[in-house]
């Protein structure tokens, strides 16, 4: 009894410690605005009220750099009946967090533990970015909760662009910015047109600064879309072009122009020892027996597509200084970076002049021009030869001399050139490069659809489906080809299947099987239905809900033709209606037609710029639609 | 003085760095030394030429040492794998592991334990080169990371991993039992296991299905046991569906207990041999009894005194009304009053659990739970006897060698036999894991409370009947063909049920009925503090079921859309309308409707093609590869999926080839039947598919291919909707 008792009381005691706190649960208003917010945001939990950065600059005389302090205030709001989200920070040897506090709506601190974990990445082997988080619970409608961060940039070129945008949407987003007058900053504002984005400049003489603020109010959440452009092209952000800071009378550039980036990276590169002892046998056994230079060339290229691994350790320095190119021969595995310096001073070897080249891939809405580490985000190797520079990428696998990835097509490239430096563009290749060609030969007997199928490809369509095949278990390889060529579909039998050399990356990709088709065909009556359509491309491409662009690997051009040969004895009943489309992006069709008893069936399929662009999308839908009730809408025939 | 610290931790330092590179020596050594006898072995035979890789050389080695209460538990393994394509250089080429883990075996005081790890790489050429793990790792949070420098396809890596876990054991300690079949992901050229024991160390070891013996070898000290098991050219396996490998395949269980003297001898929870120096490879049904006779416990007086409370004013016509009730009253009061107090807690609704105050505690261990069900049968002298199990997939009772591979449930000898196995939120009385169905299994009889005998005995095997998933499905199109309703009755009983209630049930659809039927109060009920934090409590309790219930739609909307296969639905909404909670054989029954756009329909030129068949849902479709099936089949249990479809012709249309979807395919192992009629303006479809049995021997595969073929053609099969 006197236990009971006792437990009783101990409850009653902690219950009234824990929940004791006053004016943390949400006030009638909170809960009737949180109604609201969930009617204008249906797809969220959480709303930030406000969201403020308050960026100020200070100069650290015992490294001689200028620091970065952030300060992120943010005030959340729970619009679901309950919700729980992840608040986050990440941090590496640049960067440092001082300050990760949650406070409930009456100020009072919320004890959540912070945590505090290294960040794992799926295609990095090692980075040292770590994350600070907190898991954070709203137990009702209208809870609100109240962070703030503190971010130190230990030096300002790290410090490198700000998002309006955040995981959850914000009514109000405020970035303040003071300038002390001895740092010069350009805040270049990239995608703000569309935006209605207030802005103000205040002096602050005291402090000898000047207070750059920009608000945005009602600003979505980051879309949680695949195959979306890289964040730069589609939210509106501040890039921070850190240019030169004047103390004492002295003015250092930091990033001033072009020229002092180059400098920046070449430094790192000139620390290289580039002692190239251990590859000078292998650069002979690869170029001693080459007829031609060109051959040479490839020997290397490709010997460093095939036989170095990409594995990354990004941590600190390494992040942009190339490792050395004897280390990547020796350890078989590099980074972009390490590869881009094993080719060019496996080229070098062999008597070629060959250059580190730093590039941003298509994921970057930026250019040189704006002197800035988040510019680039890769490296490869530029050989110039006769004029002419061609550009050799290790990372990417299966990829035939001078052809260029999508990923870097049409992007400005940076070459190393002594003191000074290059600017060139990767040639960009039309849809027609990557063309894949499908024909199907058929005959229709007893309801089975059976003859001959073959499958060319070129190309990006042709280096993906190579190094897809190469990666596989050598007794899986046989298995993956039926599978690949039967959709996965075990009514279509696949057999006596030939191929072009699957190792070869300079061919066009060729594959013949003989086909036979079940369930495509349905016979009632006198009337025989035909499915003449086993791919069905694009079919679930209905672009209703998107909200950016939808972007493709490569630029697509699919061309499908299927020739259906019916017995004699029938006629052709019904055959679908032909469609088309064609503008700047896209140049697709369908039709069908018919000759004596052979029905041709054509699908061209032409995606121009590799994406479907938001203003394009209602037409894209328009046509797509109608690709579906092709797909849906079988040939019909009958019986004389 | 602060030097003089420094120096000592330099000292301190320094000693545990030169041990550890002792280990470390003495581990290459034991795999590289003079007296590795593969290598040299770097060929493979051709037969495996096209594999992905070869595992040369498998060791595997177990060495337990004791110095009084001291045990070092030592556990190797060594690979040679000859690397034969990328995908197995990708694969090999990186290493993570923890090089210090804190032991959690024995006594509470943690052992630092260590991971000693050797790599090195054979080239073609026959050259090795030693990876240094230190140079090409990180390591981050404990755990280090190597990427294996310069490996190649053609290359023979060859590695060890070294577990070294000193810990301290006062009583007995039993390791985890080890069961595994010979074969792995790589085909195996030679395989040897080596242990190593002393004295208190007990060893029950067999080798299964074909796999080589354990075999006995010298040592150089009289209380030093050392034993292998070698085996050749072992072919590689993939898992493959209704497969259970420990029961088909070479594979061998273990399991060592460290018991320092006879009296911790009696007191280990497991069938020891009865000197350390015998290897025990069966258990009898009297060391099973001697076993489980050993055990007994004393229940408090009071402990069903609230079972006997809620009886009091109870009327049971028979013994097996009083039993199920009973079963569902623990089930109630010793588990499901608490999973709202869970909730709460786990939800951060309250801070500590409510439990406290509720009349009982709550038990979730089988003993216990078994322990007070026998008190209650012999308070009310209702006769029942102990049954040991064991589950198909690790083989039979003749194969028993571990104990913790026995399961204990009761059989009570009311009029028709009950079964009781212990609770789940949802489990019905007479319900056993399907596990254990048809398996041979002990019984004990008792006399006086004492155990008697052990005899033989089979559990009972449900019926492809008693496991049946039901839909009433009524298709109708709107008046352009283009969308599609489904209104769905589906009722599911015997196992079936069980993976959807759990799947779907949240605990708001039945726990405020379940406490009403017993008495117990809700947990916002029980909350004892101030009026106000009681209500916020309550307000946060009530959004926490409201999340639940549209986690649940969600939960349903996306079933649906797997079952179907289908992407976007609109108009969706359901209803539970029983949980089948209480019996094996009673329906979970819930309805459902919606909407689809241009599914299960073609346009054909003025007609339309239906894709009727579909609505059963996807069916088993095999492979070429599964056609050819060498594996004995072995089924969770015995099922039958039984489908009406409704399906509403629309106006001015007539329906045709309504033969197609007459089929009848009915053999030993299963069936697909399924017939169509026209009744007015209704096509009525029935489909019957039957899994007959759990088990079929791999000659009957046949049988089960044609019904599954049968079935798989059936959702091929399409109706034409004629305009009239």
């Amino acid at each position: 009894m006197l236990k009971n008792i006792y437990c009783l009381v101990f409850i009653v005691v902690f219950f009234d410690n824990v929940f004791a706190q006053k004016n943390i649960d949400p006030t009638p208003e909170d809960k009737r605005f949180a109604k609201s917010l969930k009617e204008k945001y249906p797809d969220d939990t959480v709303v930030l009220k406000e969201s403020t950065d308050y960026v100020t600059f200070n100069f650290n005389k015992k490294t001689e750099k200028v620091n970065v302090n952030q300060e992120s205030t943010e005030s959340m709001i729970s619009i679901d009946s309950r919700s729980r989200i992840q608040k986050y920070s990440f941090y590496d040897e640049q960067t440092s967090i001082d300050k990760f506090q949650i406070k409930y709506r009456n100020n009072k601190k919320a004890y959540i533990s912070i945590k505090d974990e290294a960040y794992a990445s799926d295609d990095l082997f090692h980075i040292d970015t770590r994350v600070k988080y907190a898991n954070i619970n709203f137990p009702l409608l209208g809870y609100r909760y109240k962070t703030f961060i503190s971010k130190k940039y230990h030096d300002i070129k790290y410090f490198t662009k700000l998002y309006f945008n955040n995981d959850h949407p914000a009514l109000k987003r405020v970035i303040k910015i003071e300038i002390p007058n001895w740092l010069n900053i350009e805040l270049k504002e990239i995608n703000f047109e569309n935006y209605s984005i207030k802005k103000n400049v205040s002096n602050n003489t005291k402090r000898g600064s000047k207070i750059h603020t920009f608000t945005l109010e009602n600003i979505p959440a980051t879309y949680k879309e695949l195959n979306t452009p890289g964040p730069s092209y589609i939210y509106p952000h501040i890039l921070i072009l850190a240019k030169s800071h004047s103390l004492n009378n002295e003015t250092k550039n930091i990033f001033n122009s072009t020229q002092d980036l180059y400098n920046w990276y070449k430094s790192l590169v000139n620390s290289l020892k580039n002692d190239n002892t251990t590859i000078k046998d292998k650069v002979t056994s690869l170029t001693e027996h080459a007829k031609s230079d060109e051959e040479k060339i490839k020997n290397i290229y490709y010997w460093v597509q095939d036989n170095i691994r990409y594995i990354a350790f990004e941590d600190g320095i390494a992040g942009f200084k190339p490792d050395e190119a004897s280390n990547v021969f020796n350890k078989k595995y590099g980074d972009c970076k390490g590869m881009a310096n094993l080719t060019k001073q496996m080229l070098i070897e062999a008597g070629f002049d060959a250059r580190l080249t730093w590039i941003g891939t298509k994921r970057i809405a930026y250019d040189y021009s704006t002197p800035n580490l988040s510019v680039d985000n890769h490296m490869i190797c530029s050989l110039i030869k006769d004029g002419k520079t061609i550009f050799l990428d290790g990372t990417e696998k299966f990829n035939a001399y001078s052809e260029y990835a999508n990923r870097i097509q049409g992007k400005q490239v940076l070459i190393e050139n002594g003191d000074d430096f290059i600017l060139e563009m990767v040639p960009e290749v039309n849809s027609d490069f990557n063309k894949e060609t499908f024909h199907y030969d058929l005959t229709l007997n007893n309801d089975i659809l059976e003859g001959k199928a073959s499958k060319n490809f070129n190309g990006e369509s042709r280096a993906g489906l190579l190094y897809s095949f190469d990666t596989l278990k050598n007794d899986k390889k046989e298995e993956f080809l039926e599978y690949y060529l039967n959709n996965g579909d075990t009514n279509i039998s696949i057999s006596g299947i030939e191929t072009t050399d699957l190792l070869n990356r300079e061919l066009s990709l060729n594959m013949s099987y003989d086909i036979s088709v079940k369930n495509a065909v349905s016979s009632f009556d006198n009337d025989v239905y035909i499915d003449i359509d086993f791919d069905k491309e694009l079919e679930n491409f209905l672009l209703e809900k998107r909200k950016t662009d939808y972007i493709f690997s490569f630029k697509r051009f699919l061309e499908t033709t299927t020739i259906l040969e019916i017995p004699t004895n029938y006629n052709i009943n019904h055959l679908p209606k032909n469609i088309s489309m064609s503008n700047n992006n896209f140049d697709m069709s369908v039709s069908f037609s018919k000759n004596k008893n052979i029905i041709t069936y054509k699908k061209s399929f032409k995606i121009k710029k590799a994406k479907i662009g938001i203003s394009d999308f209602e037409a894209w839908n328009d046509f797509i639609s109608k690709l579906k009730s092709i797909y849906n809408e079988q040939i019909v025939i009958t019986k004389q | 003085m602060k030097i003089k610290l420094l120096l000592s931790l330099l000292l301190i330092y320094s000693i545990s760095a030169i041990s550890q590179t002792k280990e470390e020596k003495e581990a290459k050594n034991f795999f590289w030394g003079e007296h590795d006898l593969y290598k040299n072995v770097n060929e493979i035979p051709a037969k495996w030429n096209n594999e992905s890789a070869v595992i040369i050389y498998k060791n595997v080695n177990y060495d337990f040492h004791k110095f009084g209460k001291k045990v070092t538990y030592k556990s190797s393994i060594r690979k040679r794998v000859k690397l034969l394509d990328k995908a197995a250089l990708d694969n090999f080429s990186e290493f993570s592991f923890n090089k210090q883990f804190w032991s959690k075996k024995g006594y509470k005081a943690k052992r630092k334990g260590d991971v000693i790890i050797g790599l090195k790489i054979i080239k073609p050429s026959g050259k090795e080169i030693e990876v240094d793990t230190k140079e090409n790792a990180v390591e981050v949070d404990g755990e280090t990371k190597v990427a294996i420098a310069n490996l190649e396809v053609g290359d023979i890596l060859d590695y060890y991993i070294l577990t070294l876990e000193p810990f301290k054991a006062y009583s007995a300690f039993g390791f985890d039992p080890v069961e595994t079949t010979l074969a792995e992901d790589y085909p195996i050229m030679d395989f040897k296991l080596f242990f190593e024991t002393e004295n208190d160390f007990f060893i029950n070891f067999n080798s299964y299905n074909g796999a080589p013996e354990l075999k006995s070898m010298p040592t150089e000290k009289k209380s030093f046991r050392r034993y292998s098991l070698e085996a050749s050219n072992i072919e590689k396996y993939s898992t493959n569906r209704w497969f259970y490998p420990l029961v088909d395949l070479p594979s061998y269980k273990f399991q060592v207990y460290f018991a320092r003297s006879g009296k911790f001898e009696n007191r280990a929870r497991a069938f020891l041999p009865k000197k350390e120096s015998d290897i025990k490879k069966e258990v009898s049904m009297e060391e099973v009894k001697e076993h489980y006779g050993a055990f007994r416990g004393s229940l408090p007086g009071s402990a069903t005194k609230g079972i006997n409370k809620h009886f009091k004013h109870k009327i049971f016509k028979t013994d097996t009304e009083k039993v199920t009730a009973a079963y569902y009253y623990m089930r109630h009061h010793y588990f499901n009053q608490f999973i709202e107090d869970s909730y709460a807690f786990e939800s951060e609704i309250v801070k500590f659990p409510i439990t406290i105050d509720r009349k009982n505690s709550i038990i979730q261990s089988r003993s216990r739970f078994f322990h007070r069900f026998k008190y209650f049968l012999k308070e009310h002298d209702i006769k029942y006897e102990t049954v040991l199990v064991k589950k198909r997939y690790d083989g039979t009772m003749d194969d028993l060698l571990i104990a913790e591979n026995l399961h204990r449930i009761l059989k009570v000898n009311t009029e028709t036999p009950l079964y009781i196995d212990f609770y789940t939120f949802h489990k019905g009385i007479n319900t056993l894991s399907p596990l254990v169905e048809g398996t041979k299994a002990y019984l004990f009889t008792r006399k006086k409370s004492k155990i008697d005998k052990i005899i033989n005995t089979t559990i009972p095997t449900s019926q492809y009947t008693d496991n049946e998933s039901k839909k009433n499905i009524s298709v109708s199109f709107d008046n352009t063909l283009s969308t599609v309703s489904l209104s769905i009755e589906n009722y599911y009983k015997g196992h079936s049920k069980t993976i959807q209630q759990n799947d779907r049930l949240v605990f708001e659809d039945y726990i405020y009925d379940d406490h009403k039927k017993f008495g117990t109060k809700p947990m916002t009920a029980l909350v004892k503090t101030s009026k106000k934090n009681t209500s916020r409590i309550t307000k946060k309790f009530k959004a926490l079921k409201e999340k639940l219930k549209e986690n649940q739609k969600e939960q349903f909307i996306k079933l649906v859309q797997i079952e179907f296969d289908i992407k976007d639905i609109e108009d969706y909404i359901y209803n539970i309308d029983d949980t089948g909670r209480y019996g094996f054989d009673t329906y979970f029954t819930f309805n459902e409707s919606f909407k689809i756009k241009d599914k299960f329909i073609k346009k054909a030129g003025p007609n339309y093609i239906v894709e009727i068949g579909k609505l059963i849902g996807g069916q088993v479709d095999l492979t070429e590869k599964e056609r050819k099936r060498i594996e004995n089949i072995h089924m969770s249990y015995p099922r039958v999926f039984n489908y009406v479809i409704k399906f509403n012709i629309p106006e001015g249309y007539t329906v045709s080839g309504l033969d197609k979807l007459k089929k009848s395919v009915d053999n030993k192992t299963g069936a697909f039947i399924s017939d169509a009629k026209i009744e007015g303006n209704i096509l009525i479809i029935t489909t019957s598919k039957q899994y007959k049995n759990n088990y079929e021997p791999n000659s009957n595969w046949p049988l089960v291919v044609n019904f599954l073929d049968a079935a798989n053609q059936f959702t091929n099969e399409k109706i034409l909707l004629k305009k009239k």
